[in-house]
């Protein structure tokens, strides 16, 4: 989910895909960086993400990847699921 | 697109871009490297630190590409061929335990489909007639025991009955099963096989002719009848000759004339040759003394009738029948089975022993292979430490063992196949004529299957336990060398012991039920038959049971032998006995009918307490060709005519029997069949010895010999046999070797010389004769013999792999011990005393499961019982010895450890 969101944000590569996820999370969520290529990978494989070879900012070859409409959906659903979770365990904390 | 059609595109595209997809995922990732690589560097890390950085937040590349690449292709397929090839290999480098451990699969998966191939056919085949599951087999049980033994052939007039008052059965037919009949014709005299069948026979059956006609109710005249021949018969005799109809054959003396020919696919229950079906008429006034019981009662329940419904009706019919004729039915009840069961149950008394036989072949087989896999996993424990640091998952290690075996059991499988096809070919040579359609077994499709799933399995359940201890494997500990030595799991060790016992307690069993028939068939063999068969031939003949030879008369079962029988038989024997290098000529009949006699002079005992004696009619000579010794008196001879006072010479069991203290000789005997008495008393004038004939594990039966020429004319219900057939037995001067051949073509002639009609058959030495009569024990002797040497074959390679694992293992103790000092005897009882150990446990558990399971074979047994001590204390201290044997090698080995070397091995 957090890789879908991430990617709303327009076509990435994987590197800045973890780099936004590093800086915006302020490492708290700190994984293996290798673990998204696995991720990548599948999301691609469900068709939730779109991959296409382009040139990164420094020139290099890079893999871009961008949300596709079926990812769309799936983040739309997985969001509202996330809300209503975090709303639930909000209020029980709150109680 | 849906998504699995998104990702088997994808898939196939790195399938076939399989170089491009590599370069990406490792482009990919290098991209990542560097631009981390790049990051740190502008964080002030030096070139390597920064390096070092970015892979340590990456983690491990080569998983990690691992699991993209698998999730992307078609990967366990990819893998799985990989770890075939890799298996090859591996095993390709040892090729002792390859062929060690397919040998022994193949062996025992091909001693299983043999015999499951020989069930299959003979007992869970479908009978092929029409609706089988609706025939029924209705028999008589014997009077007086309702419930025991098996349904025996009814009376002829009771099944009539049956078929009049059954509601439940749509129609009863009676059938004879394949009976020597002889024939004569254009063709020539032969010996034909006949069934005898009530002319419903083929409607219940479902059964038409090929063309022709069956027989109509109203066929089956005494004169002159109508017969149907097979396929096979109108072939062979008639040329396959399309207007075959309508032409006649002589059987059994009755001008018969052919009226149809049945196709090929309906023979004889058994697969045996048949010749023709000859019509009987049940109803008949011949059968209405209810005494015939020769032939089988097959009924075809009404749809939807079930067994037990037929069984409650029957019960009520016998009731019935017990009312209106108690002097024959008294106690007297029936019993409906299915047709399939009464025709094979038999066979499966055979053949059940004999597939606990295989199946215990098979367990040693797979323990055997379980042992030998269990060893190897353990000494390649270091390469499997190896490869799962290298990065290797335990999954993988763990498929990787399993295809190793996997491979091995359809290694096994394909040579155990190969075997089944040799093993049917044994078994069909070996059961002759005891399972007379054993010639009709295929290696059927579903048995190969079968028998391919089976080595499969085998494999994988053996290979299972190695596989999870392999990916158990402590990764320190195993690389640890000099842990790996002393501690290389005790479970492990624990379980290959209990395998290598587990071994020798099944060969155990085993080799005890091949022991205890090789007894039996010794103890057979060395039982004195009573007579000397050395250099004598035998014949069998029967003048046909019809004209010229033999009237009916009529209202009745009374028939009556012309004087032609004697004459030809008294020809014959002047014929034969004329031929030179011949010494003497005797026959004998093969019929010993049972009859009750009375002796004169005595009180006459009440009807149903009358004494009983086999009847035998027999030629003068018989006795001095067979070299039979005399006890007392005399001989019968050539003066024993049919004009003077009539003769009989009894055996030693008759004369023990009844006249246990005083002279038999002398005294007058009154013979008597069924109610018929015979026409004169006749006179005991010799005790000879007794013989065993058929059955040498069985007490002589009392006997009365009479000579053929000393008789009345008429007999009653089928007694007329022990005058029309004889067997012909034909002592031959000097040793019979090959003159054998000229001496049956010359007896052929000289019965052609007497009556040119007449069949000879059953022809061979008497010595063969006397050795088919032990034919079901040697059978089943060799087959054991041959399942308890695999067996023992086996067992002993388990005990040899135990202990040369068990010495490999302990090399460095060993080492250790004679640095210290320790002598090589000491080294020897080390491993030694291991071995006698196990071998110990391992006969003393097969022996206490031999003694539950030899009673199953006890039927086939002669001279010994099922728990004889001196065959169990033979074959445990043989398999002890064996066991020795099989660590004396490994034994051997340790006691040349070199210490140094052993040390230095750390």
């Amino acid at each position: 989910m957090l890789v879908l969101k991430t990617l709303t944000r327009g076509r990435m590569h994987g590197y800045a895909i973890a780099e936004f996820i590093e800086e915006t999370t302020g490492d708290v969520l700190r994984v293996e960086e290798g673990a998204l290529y696995p991720a990548l990978h599948r999301l691609e494989l469900r068709g939730l993400v779109a991959a296409e070879w382009g040139v990164s900012e420094n020139n290099r070859r890079a893999r871009f990847y961008r949300l596709t409409a079926a990812g769309r959906k799936e983040l739309g659903q997985e969001s509202a699921h996330w809300n209503r979770m975090t709303a639930a365990v909000a209020r029980i904390m709150e109680a | 697109m849906p998504a699995w059609r998104t990702k088997t595109s994808l898939r196939l595209k790195a399938l076939i871009h399989r170089r491009a997809f590599e370069r990406d995922l490792e482009d990919e990732i290098d991209f990542h490297l560097a631009m981390r690589e790049r990051k740190q560097q502008n964080l002030g890390l030096g070139a390597d630190a920064a390096r070092y950085a970015a892979r340590q937040r990456f983690g491990n590349v080569t998983l990690l590409k691992e699991d993209t690449r698998e999730m992307r292709t078609f990967t366990f397929f990819e893998t799985l061929w990989q770890d075939v090839c890799f298996a090859t290999r591996t095993l390709r480098k040892s090729p002792a335990f390859l062929a060690v451990v397919v040998l022994s699969l193949a062996l025992g998966i091909g001693a299983n489909s043999t015999i499951f191939s020989v069930l299959n056919t003979l007992m869970y085949r479908p009978l092929p007639y029409e609706q089988p599951d609706r025939l029924m087999n209705i028999g008589e049980t014997e009077a007086g025991r309702p419930n025991s033994g098996e349904g025996e052939p009814p009376a002829i007039a009771d099944a009539a009955d049956w078929k009049k008052q059954s509601h439940v059965f749509e129609d009863i037919a009676l059938t004879s099963f394949t009976e020597p009949t002889p024939l004569a014709g254009d063709g020539g005299a032969e010996q034909a096989h006949a069934q005898f069948v009530t002319p419903n026979f083929f409607h219940l059956m479902g059964v038409s002719p090929m063309f022709g006609r069956v027989f109509t109710a109203s066929e089956a005249q005494d004169l002159t009848q109508t017969v149907i021949i097979s396929s096979p018969f109108w072939k062979r005799r008639f040329n396959s000759d399309p207007r075959v109809l309508g032409k006649t054959l002589k059987i059994s003396g009755v001008l018969s004339t052919v009226v149809g020919v049945m196709p090929p696919s309906f023979g004889s229950f058994f697969g045996d040759p048949l010749d023709l079906w000859v019509p009987i008429d049940a109803d008949s006034t011949r059968y209405s003394e209810r005494k015939d019981h020769w032939l089988v009662a097959i009924g075809r329940l009404k749809p939807g009738a079930t067994q037990s419904q037929a069984q409650i009706e029957m019960n009520l019919i016998a009731r019935r029948l017990e009312h209106a004729y108690p002097a024959t039915n008294k106690g007297v009840g029936a019993r409906v089975e299915p047709l399939h069961d009464a025709l094979y149950s038999g066979a499966g008394r055979y053949l059940y022993p004999l597939m606990g036989a295989v199946v215990c072949v098979l367990l040693i087989a797979c323990v055997n292979a379980a042992n030998l896999l269990q060893g190897r996993t353990e000494t390649r424990r270091t390469e499997f430490a190896v490869r799962a640091s290298l990065g290797a998952g335990r999954r993988r290690l763990m498929r990787q063992l399993l295809v190793e075996s996997g491979l091995l059991g359809l290694a096994g499988g394909a040579l155990g196949i190969a075997l089944t096809f040799a093993g049917l070919r044994i078994f069909r040579a070996l059961a002759g004529g005891d399972f007379s359609n054993a010639d009709g077994i295929p290696v059927d499709i579903r048995v190969l299957l079968f028998t391919l799933a089976v080595s499969f399995a085998t494999a994988m359940l053996v290979g299972t336990a190695p596989a999870f201890q392999a990916a158990r494997t402590d990764l320190n500990l195993a690389l640890r060398e000099g842990e790996r030595r002393t501690t290389a799991g005790i479970g492990g060790r624990r379980t290959r012991h209990a395998l290598a016992v587990s071994e020798i307690a099944l060969a155990m069993v085993l080799l005890v039920g091949a022991g205890l028939t090789i007894n039996s068939v010794l103890r057979l063999q060395q039982v004195n038959p009573g007579f000397d068969p050395t250099n004598v031939l035998r014949f069998e003949l029967s003048v046909a049971e019809g004209a010229p030879y033999v009237e009916r008369l009529p209202g009745g079962d009374i028939e009556r032998a012309t004087p032609l029988v004697a004459a030809f038989y008294r020809q014959l024997l002047d014929k034969v006995t004329a031929i030179p290098g011949v010494e003497s000529a005797g026959m004998m009949t093969p019929f010993g009918f049972v009859y009750t006699f009375s002796v004169l002079g005595r009180p006459a005992p009440p009807p149903d307490k009358m004494p009983r004696t086999v009847f035998s009619e027999i030629g003068p000579a018989f006795f001095r060709t067979l070299k039979i010794p005399l006890k007392k008196g005399r001989y019968l001879s050539a003066s024993d005519l049919p004009g003077a006072p009539w003769a009989a010479v009894v055996n030693d069991a008759f004369a023990r029997r009844y006249f246990p203290n005083e002279n038999p000789i002398g005294q007058r005997l009154l013979l008597r069949f069924i109610d018929l008495d015979q026409k004169q008393p006749r006179q005991i004038v010799g005790i000879v010895g007794d013989v065993k004939w058929n059955l040498p594990d069985k007490d002589p039966f009392p006997v009365v010999y009479v000579s053929y020429l000393q008789q009345g004319s008429d007999y009653r219900g089928g007694s007329i046999m022990s005058h029309l057939a004889q067997t012909l037995m034909v002592r031959s001067a000097a040793s019979l070797g090959n003159r054998a051949a000229g001496l049956t073509a010359a007896v052929k002639k000289a019965v052609a010389e007497v009556d040119p009609d007449q069949p000879v058959t059953g022809l061979m030495t008497m010595e063969q004769s006397l050795a088919r009569s032990m034919g079901d024990s040697q059978f089943y002797a060799y087959l054991l013999e041959i399942f308890a040497s695999i067996a023992l074959l086996l067992a002993a390679i388990g005990i040899y792999g135990s202990m040369s694992y068990f010495v490999t293992e302990r090399t460095h103790e060993i080492g250790i011990r004679v640095a210290l000092g320790a002598q090589r005897a000491n080294i020897l009882g080390l491993v030694t005393r291991l071995g006698l150990k196990l071998s110990l446990a391992g006969v003393a558990i097969g022996a206490a499961l031999a003694l539950g399971l030899t009673r199953v074979i006890a039927r086939f047994l002669f001279g010994v019982t099922a728990t004889d001590p001196v065959t169990f204390a033979a074959v445990g201290l043989g398999l002890l010895c064996i066991g020795l044997l099989a660590c004396y090698i490994p034994a051997r080995r340790a006691t040349r450890v070199d210490p140094m070397v052993a040390l230095r091995h750390e």
